[in-house]
């Protein structure tokens, strides 16, 4: 939930604040009650009904500003900021001051103003006491009390149970537990299971789902001969086999730099590089290959630098984990220094919380959470850590980038990957040399028009020795990293009412989510509290944080979170398909160490998964959306997987991780003029590591439902436009990888017929069917009577690429 | 082997001639379908009758003077060069508009001689004088300008317009951005965040190449005698179109296969439908940004084959051209607004590079009986201080501008709110940005307050929890 449009309808806050209670002031009153409330009935009531109880009374779908004028209490205590008629003052009642509009924060009605003698008609009602005989209670509770005793009885933050799985009646279905989970529902719902998955289908969906890469027509001839004698032995053979991939940690670290918002610039209004960015991507993919606990992985992001290390090597990984912290997006033009600061530790809330604990906390920036037992004090709570926090992000100071700040300087025996080479003597001499003649000509630059050229010149100077600054003494390149450390000083944060930064108000103590927690942890007066964050996300007590990751897990192979809101297990978000299932993997991973390889082996290895596609009209009824995993429906490959598997068949894929990225190469500065070309069609290495500049993605990318990397995004959307059909036609880098398939193909074989399987089996992992051989032969044929026998099998093979199956697993 | 799929020729009616729609059609009948059928591109219905069914938005990056353009300060004239109290900078000096204004039209609209040709169009302008925004920034205004905010990333004006209403022609996108800009935000002033893909904008490039459109064989990159620009990956570098079809034939005759297997697979039929849209968008798209059947007079009506105005001019005409072949929401971006320094010679430059186009676009939409139902809208980020900055130049002014609107159910000849005497402050009729987009929403026949897509657990808006439809402007 956005936290800005939660400034809602303030404008009966805003010109309250400070006036405190208004004590009835003495007021003259005229006539008989008889004529007042007469008064009242002919002028009042019926502008209030016709202009006002729209939004304003128990009848409204939803109240404005807490307000309601429908009853005498309920004009009287007012709304979210005070009372609205204050008897015997006009001047004090927020109403008039509304219906005259002379502030322009506080206009009612909203579209129009009423005619001047009704105005007149209210503030006299108003000057002779405000009779009003309208009895009842106001329709609005005075505020909205979050009750957190009642709030720990939701699911989600309650710790998991170690369930037990249910009895089926299938019993020689089940494989494992996961399976009986399954059927029981299936059971229950009067749905069934369908045929086993086929081995081509099975060793495609094995190669991609965990390593984002089709198996070669070698391992699947292989995997199939061994399906043959035992099937299972085959399949725990093959998974054991790809999770010790690299591939691995390039498919699943993906997946999680969706949920991290990953990528190598600034974004917002203006767009700054973050050349060091980088190294977390890298320091993920390496994790998930060497299967880091869980838990372990996530106190490195939140609080690598306060770990104990082995030796350097592990202490500069702990420093660039907390590259987590530092990758989001900001508002560099932002003036406001502590507006920018605020921005920035909201946006550290969002992305902790919603990434390790699927919460939407951020909402309580500026009001207590509307759906979720978080109060407003709770952010601030957790303001104070990240505020005690030092975010080393870099940037420079230039035009529109206001705010740069220092970077991490990993330790040299750490020997880190160096994403460029020395800085030569010759090059250090002429960028010195175009530094100094930037500042000459800029001592030339006196007068008052030419303060803008000269503003221009002095961010050249500020990029040119940001340059230099890659580099030390030597020469050699300094070891940068974004990330985190702790502050000179720690402090709680005032709470900042309407989470506006000129209304700051008590000081809230450090802490955690009250709901999530039974005991506050004791925070040392100089340590920012991060640390204890850490341990308390990655505790087995921690209710949220195993689920979340289960869940996490669950949905890229099964393809649906049990949880279908994997960002938000909150009350506004979706409650679990399969409850007990949920807790039965979360508590496992955490008896397996956390281990996020071991629960990917017993999904992969469940029956469950091992489901064909197969359709079936019964279940269908029953469960159109196969919540209940009757069936493993084709999935879109995610862009990245696509542009794998197409380099890899074109012949064309480096799997040599590269030095870096493009982003580091070009150093600091505005990346928007910086970028041309187009790096998807021109780098060759696997997709994760193309440059992820916000909001100049790589065009294949987006085509293909990449994530804003603005957003924490869990569960990516597989859309199906016309400008992917354009792509996949048209696009030369496609054509390219067409024409290395194509000779591939046409060298497997002379035979057509052969060469139609070879192409199958590298395409879709599986022979042809006697239909398909005619269908493609009869493409030949068509084809081949205007154009060469290459060029039929380039189109032959573009259209293999192009097709609907190859796009799926 | 005959065709599974035929140019022109729906899908349905394709499954029925082969006979190879048992995924589809056999559970067509089937209540959970329903849900699944909807196509995103399909013209929904409106919340109440609407006034227009197109918008046409031709935004001025950078920020446009408004006292030297559509809002007449006399009082500004008169006290040129005398200090101004309350002004940003403590030297700062008034500058009264180095151009005249006169009365145009029946109305009698105060339009400067900046706009010759465009005051002809006098009555047929609503200018909204008591514009105001956020942040006297350029990204940050060019942001809200566009989606609303600045901090969050938000779906654009014309993906909510193509979101709320759906498309008039399948064979084309739904929202195209005309020379799409590229700083201030780039792409996210044209993106659907977290709206269906679909309703992003169609980003038709004129010059600058960035990430995308990475040589896809673009239409039009050479000779733009008669093109305005490239849409990525619309032509086929190496086929022509026969020899496409027959690879397409070959394709849809796969997928055909893949979803009489599989028997139920939306993804699969979707591909199906989004390649023959795919190729039919590659005839049409072409074919409406050729602007060779065009005549001369209309050219020259549109200032196109004159210096100053040749390329808006262009891009204007592709504008109308896209209206009349159904395009729901189609923008134009004129780059350099941002005058802080010599205003005297830049300004008219700018003034003279649009004023044709949009008037012959004006002219040409009337006559062609498109005005009615098309909505022109024209304004930038935010206005100018009526002070100047050096002794030549205007600095940026978000408390009060102005935009206008034409066409689309809007009142001609009408002026709608005020600045105050200097053009410094909206002080009457004042609208905001959101108040801005939920009146054009109105226009477009949709309640802003109900044009709503749940993201992240709540019911995002255009105008988030903001907005009034501006009534006094609608005809």
């Amino acid at each position: 939930m956005s936290r800005w449009s939660m400034r809602i309808a303030l404008y009966w806050g805003m010109s309250l604040a400070g006036l405190g209670v208004a004590a009835p002031a003495l007021f003259a009153q005229s006539g008989s009650e008889a004529e007042r409330m007469a008064f009242f009935e002919r002028h009042i009531r019926p502008v209030l009904v016709a202009e006002c109880y729209s939004c304003h009374s128990a009848q409204a779908d939803e109240i404005g500003g807490g307000l309601t004028l429908d009853t005498r209490d309920g004009i009287r205590q007012g709304g979210d900021t005070g009372p609205a008629v204050v008897p015997g003052s006009a001047s004090r009642s927020l109403l008039v001051k509304a219906i005259r509009q002379t502030d322009p924060n506080l206009q009612m009605p909203p579209d129009k103003k009423l005619p001047a003698e009704v105005i007149a008609n209210f503030e006299r009602w108003i000057a002779q006491g405000a009779d009003d005989p309208r009895d009842g209670e106001a329709a609005v509770a005075r505020k909205y009390e979050i009750d957190i005793q009642q709030g720990r009885q939701y699911w989600a933050f309650q710790v998991p149970c170690d369930t037990v799985p249910p009895p089926v009646r299938a019993t020689d279905w089940p494989r494992s537990d996961i399976d009986r989970f399954v059927l029981a529902a299936m059971e229950a719902q009067g749905a069934h299971p369908v045929a086993d998955a086929d081995p081509h289908s099975l060793v495609r969906r094995l190669y991609l789902d965990l390593i984002g890469l089709p198996p070669s027509p070698d391992d699947v001839s292989q995997f199939v001969a061994l399906h043959a004698q035992d099937a299972q032995a085959a399949v725990a053979a093959t998974v054991d086999k790809l999770l010790e991939n690299p591939g691995f940690g390039e498919r699943w670290g993906r997946h999680w730099l969706d949920v991290v918002r990953y990528a190598e610039s600034s974004g917002q209004a203006t767009n700054f590089a973050f050349p060091h960015a980088w190294r977390y991507r890298d320091w993920v993919i390496e994790s998930l290959n060497a299967d880091t606990p869980y838990d372990q992985f996530i106190r490195q992001q939140l609080a690598g630098d306060l770990l104990p290390a082995e030796d350097e090597r592990q202490r500069a990984a702990n420093m660039v984990a907390t590259g987590f912290l530092a990758i989001g997006p900001k508002s560099l033009s932002e003036r406001n220094r502590q507006q920018f600061q605020a921005d920035v530790v909201d946006e550290q809330i969002d992305a902790t919380f919603q990434a390790f604990q699927a919460l939407t906390v951020a909402c309580a920036r500026c009001h207590d959470h509307r759906f979720d037992p978080i109060p407003q004090t709770d952010y601030y709570a957790l303001a104070g850590i990240f505020r005690s926090t030092e975010t080393c992000y870099g940037t420079i100071r230039v035009v529109q980038s206001n705010h740069p700040s220092p970077l991490l300087e990993l330790p040299r025996e750490a020997d880190a990957t160096q994403p460029y080479p020395p800085l030569t003597a010759a090059r250090r001499e002429l960028i010195e040399r175009q530094i100094e003649s930037q500042q000459e000509q800029m001592a030339e630059l006196t007068s008052r028009d030419q303060l803008i050229r000269r503003i221009f010149m002095a961010s050249r100077v500020t990029q040119l020795r940001s340059q230099l600054d890659l580099y030390d003494g030597d020469g050699m390149p300094r070891p940068l990293a974004m990330g985190v450390r702790e502050s000179r000083q720690a402090a709680d944060s005032p709470l900042y009412i309407r989470g506006e930064i000129n209304q700051p108000s008590d000081r809230v103590e450090r802490g955690f989510p009250q709901v999530l927690t039974v005991r506050q942890p004791a925070i040392g007066s100089r340590s920012s509290g991060r640390r204890e964050l850490a341990d308390w996300i990655a505790s087995p007590d921690n209710p949220l944080t195993a689920r979340v990751m289960a869940n996490r897990v669950w949905l890229h192979l099964i393809g649906r979170g049990l949880v279908a809101t994997p960002d938000n297990f909150g009350a506004s978000g979706q409650p679990p398909s399969h409850p007990e299932l949920l807790d039965y993997l979360a508590v496992r991973f955490v008896q397996d160490g956390w281990s996020i390889k071991r629960l990917i082996r017993s999904i992969v290895l469940s029956r469950t998964y091992q489901l064909s596609s197969q359709f079936d009209y019964e279940n269908f009824e029953k469960d159109p959306e196969n919540v209940l995993v009757w069936r493993m429906p084709k999935r879109r490959l995610e862009a990245e997987a696509l542009r794998d598997s197409m380099l890899l068949l074109g012949g064309n894929l480096n799997l040599q991780p590269p030095a870096g990225s493009l982003v580091a190469r070009g150093g600091e500065g505005n990346v928007g003029f910086r970028i041309t070309g187009d790096p998807a069609a021109t780098e060759t290495n696997r997709s994760v590591y193309l440059p992820i500049v916000r909001d100049q993605l790589p065009e294949m990318l987006t085509v293909f439902d990449f994530p804003d990397p603005s957003l924490i995004v869990g569960e990516r959307a597989a859309t199906t436009i016309p400008a992917q059909s354009l792509y996949l036609m048209n696009n030369p880098f496609v054509q390219r990888q067409a024409d290395g398939l194509a000779s591939r193909v046409m060298q497997a074989s002379e035979d057509d017929v052969e060469r139609i399987k070879q192409a199958w089996l590298l395409g879709y992992s599986r022979p042809p069917t006697d239909s398909e051989i005619n269908l493609a032969l009869k493409f030949l044929d068509d084809y081949g009577v205007q154009h060469s026998v290459r060029a039929t099998w380039a189109a032959f093979c573009q259209a293999i690429l192009a097709s609907a199956e190859f796009a799926q697993r | 082997m005959h065709r599974y799929v035929m140019p022109g020729v729906s899908r349905r009616e394709a499954l029925k001639c082969a006979g190879a729609g048992f995924g589809y059609l056999a559970f067509a009948g089937l209540s959970t379908m329903a849900a699944e059928s909807s196509n995103p591109l399909a013209p929904k219905p409106t919340h109440f009758p609407a006034r227009a069914k197109h918008v046409i938005f031709l935004c001025m990056e950078g920020a446009p003077s408004h006292v030297d353009t559509f809002d007449y300060k006399p009082q500004l004239g008169r006290d040129n060069g005398r200090s101004m109290p309350g002004a940003r900078t403590r030297a700062a000096r008034l500058l009264g508009s180095p151009w005249g204004f006169q009365q145009h039209g029946q109305s009698g609209l105060w339009i400067s001689e900046l706009f010759p040709e465009l005051a002809a169009c006098a009555d047929d302008l609503c200018l909204l004088n008591g514009m105001h925004t956020d942040v006297p920034a350029h990204p940050q205004a060019f942001l809200q300008l566009h989606t609303g905010v600045s901090q969050f990333k938000r779906p654009s004006l014309g993906a909510w317009t193509f979101y709320g209403l759906g498309t008039e022609n399948e064979n084309l996108p739904g929202f195209i951005t005309i020379g799409p800009p590229q700083n201030n935000g780039g792409p996210a002033n044209y993106g659907s965040a977290f709206l269906p893909a679909i309703c992003q904008g169609t980003p038709i490039r004129t010059a600058f190449g960035g990430f995308a459109g990475g040589g896809g064989g673009g239409f039009g990159r050479r000779g733009r005698s008669n093109s305005s620009g490239t849409v990525s990956n619309i032509r086929n570098p190496r086929l022509d179109r026969d020899s496409q079809r027959t690879q397409l034939d070959f394709i849809q005759s796969l997928n055909q296969e893949a979803l009489r297997r599989e028997q139920h697979d939306p993804a699969v039929e979707g591909a199906i439908e989004s390649y023959e849209l795919a190729f039919r968008m590659q005839a049409e798209m072409p074919q409406v940004m050729d602007t060779s059947d065009e005549s001369a007079e209309t050219k020259a009506l549109y200032g196109i084959g004159q210096q100053a105005s040749d390329t808006f001019g262009s891009q204007c005409l592709l504008a109308r051209r896209f209206v009349e072949a159904g395009v729901r929401f189609i923008e134009l971006t004129s780059r350099q607004w941002d005058h802080h320094t010599n205003l005297r010679e830049a300004l008219p430059n700018k003034a003279a590079s649009i004023d044709k186009p949009i008037a012959g676009l004006l002219q040409d939409l009337k006559q062609r009986g498109l005005l009615d139902e098309t909505l022109v809208l024209w304004g930038g980020e935010f206005g100018r201080t009526p002070y100047a900055q050096g002794d030549d130049g205007r600095d940026h002014n978000h408390r009060g501008f102005t935009t206008w609107m034409a066409g689309g159910g809007t009142k001609g000849g009408f002026v709608h709110g005020a600045t105050d005497d200097y053009g410094y402050e909206a002080v009457a009729g004042k609208v905001h940005i959101h108040d801005w987009h939920a009146t054009i929403l109105h226009l477009l026949g949709l309640d802003h307050e109900r044009l709503t897509y749940r993201y992240a657990g709540r019911d995002m808006r255009l105008t988030d929890v903001k907005g009034n439809v501006v009534r006094e402007i609608l005809a």
